[in-house]
């Protein structure tokens, strides 16, 4: 018993002196210093390197710091921010954990409804959901000070006021993407004969050529829904003009307006005649774009990142063309901001203003796939492909994406009936009647 | 006898304690979230039981119910059927606990892989069931039958296929709960019976459908409420393969639970779903304990 009690006595003692350790650590802890260090990083299987010089704050022992940031990337994309994030933590000494969140809207909804979150930072691609729905209901930290920091003219309005309320900012802006058009072997084309079409029936005559050598014409991207919405949206943009894509969004226009029933009659013409492959993965898809299994894919300009990756030359191996005609291109951009329940404020608001700096959009930008907000980045940091975007986006009307601005409601349904049209072509008035209904009862 | 309750009570006192915080009262606070309309995540204003009758006038709710419903009357009797036969079969076959660990790996598995696994199983060009049905394509084609062949393409991208690929997928893994409880049964009937069944000159037919079939009733209980509760409350198939779609084909109310509440922010609804959902499990769950406890 005396044994037990002696035993029991030495295990209190130790920790109350592990205890005592760390905090006499703390409080012995030397000042902060800074010292200027050289980065260099590699982007992952790839020729680029990216070599910067940047200053490091050398945290005390007791101040070492670590934030949680939350984002959707994965794979080489997350490779790739990981790279601005270890420049951060060099910068610092900030410690990052970064979490890809595929789940993201659910899981960090559900943590604000809880009063709590997991991630100091979050960055996100729906400036809806960012501004109306967890700003307003006053979830998000103001950061208005830090956009004025780095300078609001240094971004273009649209990625402002997207994400501002009377002058209150909820976000930075951090990446811009944009959806130019087909994606396409250069390689088949060039073996078939085919150039890049400019109308509709030069379109048509390229579909029919794909078809002829016993290609798949067009490749149709599933997974969770949007890869269907970028490629019909573009149909919208092309044959109704970008006003139908912003009527459509603002349900200014009924989803059963003839216009847009002849547009969606295009593509169920298409849809019964086969030139779409069937629905599939939409990452499985690139591959398939390359083995010559289907003839193009409309995509986003990170399947440029995506296509290097697997080892494909832009401009050699493939390219993109713009839906023939059209006046318009979706873009978009991914926003970073700080919840309320944040837990390391003061450093989520460095990072913040680091990411919205041309120093991180640059490394981004040189690693491929990404498009720059802030104007200070330099066009020499993009190559070929990612320029031509950019040029592109100089020259068409840049629209937001439809689905995305529209309520979860609308988006949920627009994406499941997209894909009954795509399985089932002859049911095309009543998705149509469908999303009449949902947007009228959503959008108003 | 005072002492006797004292004790009877103190011993109960730790599971009723557990059961009214983890299971009473998120029960009741479920109910008390359903009378309200909600802004993402915040309560707007009280509106009574108009969360359920929005509910029940929803075509979406009851195309969700009648997918449950389809599934049900798919999956139980099939399981059940398919565990008996199994359990029997294997009864007499020497080291049939390798076939029978085997059946029941479907039940390791988590649901979320099974998911995954049927998106590739049921997918056009890799997926082992269109393999077999060119196999069998080519076979018809040999034999001059080319009109009977069965169309190739990804059954999950289909509103007519999506819902019994799932339905066939949920079969596969909870089978071997089947034979698992219908083996331990038959293991449980005395020999006896058998041994004077053979004596009066009982077919193995006749055996089978007047001793062991009655002799696994209460096997039957058990396979046939476990199954019914899981099959109602079946949720990660669904999200992984087909999030309910294509058009609302594979909507179950679990998923549409999931949907209202954290993808539209609409707890109110959801958690209307919830209550409906805790009202019809428990009937099961009371009728599997009544059952058990008359044995």
């Amino acid at each position: 018993m005396k044994s037990t009690t002696a035993g029991l006595l030495a295990v209190v003692l130790l920790v109350i002196g592990i205890i005592g350790g760390y905090f006499a650590g703390v409080s012995t802890a030397p000042a902060a210093e800074t010292v200027t260090v050289t980065q260099t990083v590699e982007g992952a299987g790839m020729a680029t390197t990216v070599t910067k010089t940047v200053t490091k704050t050398v945290q005390a022992p007791g101040e070492v710091q670590e934030l949680t940031v939350y984002a959707l990337w994965s794979g080489v994309e997350e490779e790739n921010f990981k790279m601005a994030l270890g420049a951060f933590s060099m910068k610092t000494g900030i410690k990052i954990n970064y979490v890809s969140q595929p789940e993201l809207r659910d899981v960090v909804t559900t943590q604000l409804a809880a009063g709590t979150s997991e991630a100091d930072v979050i960055i996100a691609p729906w400036p809806t959901w960012i501004k109306d729905e967890l700003g307003a209901a006053g979830l998000l930290e103001d950061v208005t000070d830090i956009v004025n920091k780095v300078g609001r003219d240094k971004f273009p309005s649209a990625y402002l006021d997207v994400v501002s309320e009377n002058g209150k900012f909820y976000a930075v802006p951090f990446k811009a993407w944009a959806k130019p058009g087909f994606w396409y072997n250069k390689q088949v084309f060039d073996e078939l004969g085919l150039k890049p079409p400019t109308t509709w029936d030069e379109f048509m005559n390229v579909l029919d050529t794909l078809k002829a050598a016993g290609i798949t014409p067009i490749a149709s991207g599933d997974g969770v829904g949007w890869p269907l919405s970028d490629l019909v949206e573009a149909f919208i943009i092309g044959l109704g003009g970008p006003e139908l894509q912003l009527k459509l969004i603002n349900h200014e226009v009924a989803w059963t307006d003839p216009q847009v029933r002849e547009i969606f009659g295009r593509i169920q013409q298409l849809l019964k005649g086969g030139y779409f492959d069937e629905a599939r993965e939409w990452t499985i898809q690139i591959d398939r774009l390359m083995e010559r299994k289907v003839g193009i894919y409309f995509m986003g300009n990170w399947i440029n990142l995506m296509l290097q990756e697997r080892g494909y030359r832009p401009g050699i191996d493939y390219d993109v063309f713009a839906f023939p005609g059209t006046g318009g291109i979706v873009a978009g951009g991914d926003w970073a901001f700080i919840p309320k329940f944040a837990k390391n404020k003061e450093a989520a608001r460095m990072l913040l203003e680091f990411l919205a700096g041309a120093e991180a959009q640059t490394i981004m930008v040189k690693l491929k796939g990404f498009l720059a907000t802030n104007k200070d980045v330099p066009k020499e940091a993009y190559d070929a492909a990612d320029r031509n975007i950019v040029d592109m986006l100089g020259t068409l009307a840049v629209l937001p994406d439809l689905d995305d601005s529209t309520p979860s409601e609308f988006q949920r349904l627009f994406w499941d009936k997209l894909k009954e049209l795509w399985a089932n072509p002859d049911a095309l008035d009543s998705v149509l009647a469908e999303l009449e209904q949902k947007a009228s009862e959503v959008i108003g | 006898m005072k002492t006797r309750r004292t004790t009877i009570i103190i011993f109960l006192l730790p599971s009723i304690l557990f059961l009214s915080l983890f299971v009473i009262y998120p029960m009741l606070y479920n109910f008390y979230i359903s009378l309200f309309k909600w802004k993402v995540v915040r309560i707007e204003s009280f509106i009574g039981l108009d969360n359920y009758v929005k509910l029940l006038n929803n075509p979406q709710f009851h195309r969700a119910f009648i997918n449950n419903l389809i599934w049900i009357l798919i999956h139980v009797p099939t399981t059940t059927v398919l565990g008996l036969l199994l359990a029997v079969l294997l009864k007499r076959v020497k080291g049939s606990y390798i076939i029978k660990s085997v059946i029941f790996l479907g039940m390791v598995i988590p649901q979320i892989v099974v998911g995954i696994m049927l998106l590739f199983m049921f997918d056009s060009d890799a997926g082992v069931i269109n393999g077999l049905l060119r196999s069998l394509n080519g076979f018809l084609t040999s034999v001059g039958l080319t009109e009977f062949s069965f169309p190739i393409r990804s059954w999950t991208a289909y509103p007519d296929t999506a819902l019994p690929a799932l339905i066939i997928g949920s079969i596969w893994i909870w089978t071997g709960f089947a034979v698992v409880v219908y083996s331990a049964g038959l293991e449980g009937i005395p020999k006896d019976l058998y041994d004077a069944a053979a004596v009066d000159g009982a077919s193995p037919i006749k055996t089978f459908w007047h001793i062991t079939i009655p002799m696994l009733r209460p096997a039957t209980i058990v396979v046939v409420t476990m199954t019914l509760i899981w099959v109602l409350k079946i949720f990660d198939i669904v999200y992984v393969a087909t999030r309910g779609g294509p058009g609302g084909a594979t909507n179950v109310m679990a998923y549409m639970m999931y949907e209202q509440g954290f993808v539209f922010y609409k707890w109110g609804i959801a958690a209307a779903i919830a209550t409906i959902f805790t009202v019809i499990i428990l009937a099961f769950s009371v009728y599997l304990v009544r059952s058990m406890v008359r044995r």
